[in-house]
């Protein structure tokens, strides 16, 4: 009988079934054998969602059964162009000289069964983050039960050979939340993170938790190197089960399979480099708790741990009561309930902890010297455009950070009716990464925000 | 979801047209005559508390936690999402660092190990190495190791020991609890002798299922001596081995626990109100509400193992000093901590589940009552029926006008007057305002939150009723409360939706839940013992 397989042996075995075509980069680098490498070790650019619920407070300019009670658009700047007075909703975040875009919406097709596919909520929360809409099969609206066709941006981003390349860091990406309060258990209402479908990178909420998968690394490494040896035990069983499952199934597995090999290849990276800070506190305050998660996710960026990341602040249709700023339902009851100035109160808040997430960013140097703020490029965005009617005409996106030079900072560009998915083939040009067209299922566009690359 | 099977969703698509769900209604299977077509299996992976049943009956108590993938509950199962989702590369993460972190524990423990491997290794690959990853192995995947599988544990005994005995036998612990054979339940079934047509569970398997159904763990020695003789591949030695466990604590807590999901009593871990609006909600209301239900699943189902029904309807209740101030009645004995049974006056607004502080304050808003909420939970958890799903543009505008004050009902019932909501309304609201009786906190109340007098006056499918307690008459022996309770048990024990080829099997657990006088006991003793637990379709293997 044999040894224990090498991994190798493994690998091919796992890559000669009907694997996802997703897995493929990460496994063709990992036969590269050029997947070790120190942490500290990229000075590439760094891309990161910001997410936060219930869009904004809606007027007007949503359309006109929305124009009841005249309120104002304290969103949208007036002046386009290059540069524009900061709004109401702005100022907090203005000191990043972040770049709005505004008037856009989804394209996506929504097929007219099973119904209720066009509730702004999933269609435009899966257009925002994957550019392409709900997967119709299984959508049941009674329960909100729903699944993406395709990875989140992060996740496209992070799997990406244009990516890393060859230079894969500890971790390909992290996910990380704040609010605890969620609408369901289930689907899309607790996580941002997507892989394709059924497949979640739920966040991490607790700032401990954090910090030990960060800076708690066992100072052994021998140690680290049987555990990484013992998981060839762990991927021969799972490949005895793959043989035995039905389709649905064997992806599952197979997904299984790719992330038994990042926890190996973790394992025999060995012991950190990075300097770990005093464990966290953690608050109960979103923006005090906003303040501990990224400071911590600034340290890990600096320090090369990922290069890519999800933020979410709040969660999809969250329930979170602001009782600090007195509102006394769930923020998206008060939103249905067309309470406008809690709605207006609560948005202005997120946007001071989105503030707040950018301070702890910029106030990172990394070893080179570079601001994490100039390497950044941080895609702000909400799951549709009001939350009165869940409408999706007018979704808030916010580019920040200079992406290492190649994307501009400060603009306003105003596309009403604009398709969506031009800020994604913008934010993945900006990034580097070959985009041909972005969007799916009537989203398809090759066209970007020229005025924005560099 | 991958959960949401076709023919599930045309089971939904039926309810959608006419608002009505097909349990019990529209064409009548006869259930003799019928034959439940079978599914096909699925790949479960151990949900959290599954998980640390097993290590616990795996390695003993005293470990240390460590975060897991937490659960997910589409269809209200833990045990569905832990079908239809994947786990993530985090979640993969971490079943590495606690199987880590517990055979580590568990090893440095000169009496632990001593304890778990009952013998001492002398070197790892000895008779004592042996013997410990064949019984181990046979635990922990819950059938024994195959040859190929006994020679890979032992090259890792050996591999990974530096020579020490007990070093290598830890690593073998280890790598065997992030196994995918130990954290998935991998029940595929094999051809069946008797029966060409279909596969039937392994005896393995079998032990496996029962374990997970009665214990929410994995199986015991003697389940798995039950496997190894045959006897679990009979309905009579399925049942002889499902009534020991019945007699376990452990059945207990997982009918809890079903319970629990079915009801969804985990949304009361967030719940919360004002004091100042409602000062009876006190900081441990919530978890006295969640005792009084479990108290009373306990009554029904372990103490007086009688007709389980009841729940919708029955006058006794128990309470601490909690409830008993939130229901207005006396109960000596009871304090913060001490719950003491109760009857509810037969002449007051309340008896059972449905006017109870749980379901009452879980489905209102802080600042409102949600006869859409609390209909809704009625119609999709109490009866099974399929909610429609709102037209794609929706127009939800119930913002009252400060110049002419209008009643949540009145603002309800334009929606209902709206053809574009009535579809939904119209079926959810006119039994959720039977409830308008109960405040968001549960309190009796006989004017709203603006002061206008409640109207309690509401419909069930055209019968029209007075109140929450007319509703409960109703309920007492209203055919789909069965045949919705077998439904969510099928769902839970099965990991998966039911199928509409299944119907007839629902209707047989329905049918023997009633010869039993609706004990749920005997209704779990039914569920394993049916054809439809002990049968599976064969799997497509694709290589």
């Amino acid at each position: 009988m044999s040894r224990l397989l090498s991994r190798r042996t493994l690998l091919r075995g796992a890559v000669g079934g009907a694997t996802v075509a997703l897995g493929l980069p990460l496994l063709e680098a990992m036969l590269n054998d050029n997947g070790a490498l120190a942490d500290e070790g990229s000075t590439g650019p760094i891309f990161g969602i910001f997410y936060w619920a219930n869009g904004l407070p809606w007027h007007a300019g949503h359309g006109a059964e929305q124009a009841q009670g005249n309120y104002p658009d304290d969103w949208t700047p007036l002046e386009q162009g290059a540069s524009y007075t900061a709004t109401p909703l702005i100022a907090p975040i203005a000191a990043h000289q972040p770049t709005i875009i505004s008037g856009l919406t989804p394209k996506t097709v929504v097929p007219v069964t099973p119904p209720g596919q066009a509730d702004g909520h999933m269609r435009g929360f899966m257009v925002a983050l994957t550019s392409d809409r709900i997967k119709p099969e299984g959508f049941d609206h009674p329960s909100h039960t729903l699944t993406a066709l395709r990875p989140s941006l992060d996740q496209y981003v992070a799997k990406h050979d244009n990516f890393y390349g060859t230079e894969l860091p500890r971790y390909r990406s992290l996910a990380l939340g704040v609010s605890e309060a969620r609408f369901h258990g289930y689907g899309h209402w607790d996580a941002i993170s997507f892989n394709g479908p059924d497949s979640t990178n739920l966040p991490i909420m607790d700032p401990m938790q954090l910090f030990d998968l960060l800076f708690s690394v066992p100072d052994d490494a021998v140690t680290l190197g049987k555990r990484a040896q013992l998981l060839d035990a762990v991927l021969e069983d799972a490949n005895a089960l793959r043989k035995r499952v039905g389709a649905a199934d064997k992806i599952r597995i197979d997904s299984h399979l790719e992330h038994i090999l990042e926890v190996q290849r973790r394992l025999e990276l060995g012991v950190t480099t990075c300097e770990a800070p005093a464990p966290p506190s953690s608050s109960t305050d979103l923006i005090e708790k906003t303040g501990i998660m990224s400071n911590l996710l600034a340290l890990a960026l600096s320090c090369g741990l990922t290069r890519v990341f999800s933020f979410m602040l709040t969660s999809p249709a969250s329930t979170h009561v602001f009782s600090n700023l007195n509102v006394v339902d769930g923020m998206h009851k008060a939103c249905h309930d067309g309470d406008w100035e809690d709605v207006y109160q609560i948005t202005l808040y997120q946007m001071q902890a989105y503030s707040r997430f950018m301070d702890e960013l910029a106030a990172v140097t990394d070893p080179t010297g570079a601001n994490l703020m100039d390497r950044l490029l941080i895609y702000g965005c909400s799951e549709y455009g009001e939350g009165w009617k869940h409408g999706v005409k007018e979704m808030p996106v916010v580019f920040a950070g200079g992406a290492n030079g190649k994307l501009a900072r400060g603009h306003h560009i105003r596309e009403p009716d604009g398709n969506m998915s031009k800020a994604h083939v913008t934010l993945l040009r900006a990034l580097g990464i070959d985009t041909p067209s972005y969007g799916f299922n009537g989203g398809e566009t090759s066209e970007d925000f020229g005025s924005l690359l560099i | 979801m991958t959960v949401a099977r076709h023919s599930c969703l045309s089971f939904a698509a039926l309810a959608l047209l006419c608002c009505q769900g097909t349990i019990g209604d529209g064409e009548v299977i006869d259930p003799e005559g019928s034959e439940a077509t079978l599914q096909a299996p699925v790949l479960p992976r151990l949900t959290t508390a599954q998980y640390w049943n097993s290590v616990h009956d795996l390695l003993g108590p005293d470990l240390p936690e460590m975060p897991l993938e937490p659960d997910s509950n589409p269809y209200l199962f833990y045990s569905i999402g832990a079908t239809s989702t994947e786990l993530s590369e985090l979640g993969v993460q971490q079943l590495e660092e606690a199987a880590d972190a517990l055979s580590k524990v568990v090893f440095d423990d000169a009496q632990r190990r001593s304890d778990l491997v009952g013998c001492t290794p002398t070197a790892p690959d000895d008779s004592c190495a042996t013997d410990f990853i064949t019984t181990f192995g046979r635990r922990a995947f819950r059938r024994p190791l195959n040859e190929q599988e006994l020679t890979l544990w032992q090259n890792v005994s050996t591999d990974l020991s530096d020579g020490d005995g007990w070093l290598g036998l830890r690593y073998v612990v280890s790598g065997m609890l992030q196994a995918p054979s130990f954290v998935y339940r991998v029940e595929l079934g094999e051809p069946d002798p008797d029966d060409t047509t279909r596969q039937r569970y392994t005896a393995w398997e079998m032990a496996s299922r029962l374990a997970f159904t009665f214990w929410n763990s994995g199986p015991d020695d003697e389940l798995l001596d039950a496997a190894a003789s045959g006897e679990l591949l009979t309905a009579a030695g399925v049942e002889a081995q499902a009534r020991r466990m019945l007699q376990s604590d452990r059945t207990s807590e997982t009918v809890q626990e079903f319970f629990a999901q079915y009801f969804d009593l985990s949304r009361l871990d967030d719940l919360d109100r004002d004091p100042a609006t409602y000062p009876q909600f006190t900081d441990t209301m919530a978890e006295s509400m969640r005792t009084e239900v479990k108290l009373l699943v306990d009554d029904l189902v372990n103490r007086r193992n009688t007709d389980v029904r009841q729940i919708f309807s029955t006058r006794r209740t128990f309470v601490n000093s909690d409830l008993a101030a939130l229901y207005d009645v006396d109960a000596p004995g009871a304090s913060a901590v001490a719950f003491t049974p109760v009857e509810l006056p037969a002449d007051g607004p309340r008896a059972g589940l449905l006017t109870l502080g749980a379901f009452l304050a879980m489905n209102a808003h802080e600042s409102d009552t949600s006869p859409t909420l609390r209909g809704k939970y009625l119609r999709e958890r109490v009866l099974c029926q399929t909610v429609p799903a709102p037209p794609d543009d929706i127009d939800i505008d119930l913002t009252p006008d400060p110049s002419e004050p209008k009643t949540l009902r009145e603002r309800l019932d334009q929606h209902r007057d709206d053809p574009a909501c009535s579809s939904c309304h119209s079926f959810i609201d006119p039994p959720g305002f039977l409830f308008e009786g109960f405040d968001s906190a549960g309190a009796f109340r006989t004017a709203d939150s603006n002061g206008y007098p409640v109207d309690t006056s509401g419909d069930l499918d055209a019968e029209p009723l007075a109140d929450a307690r007319a509703l409960a008459e109703v309920l007492q022996d209203h055919e789909r409360v069965s045949a919705c309770m077998v439904t969510q048990l099928f769902r839970h024990a099965q990991s998966r939706l039911d199928d509409s080829g299944e119907g007839p099997a629902i209707e047989q657990l329905d049918a023997s839940f009633a010869a039993s006088g609706y004990r749920f006991r005997e209704l779990l003793v039914a569920l394993v013992t049916h054809d439809s637990f002990r049968f599976v379709a064969p799997i497509e293997v694709t290589p």
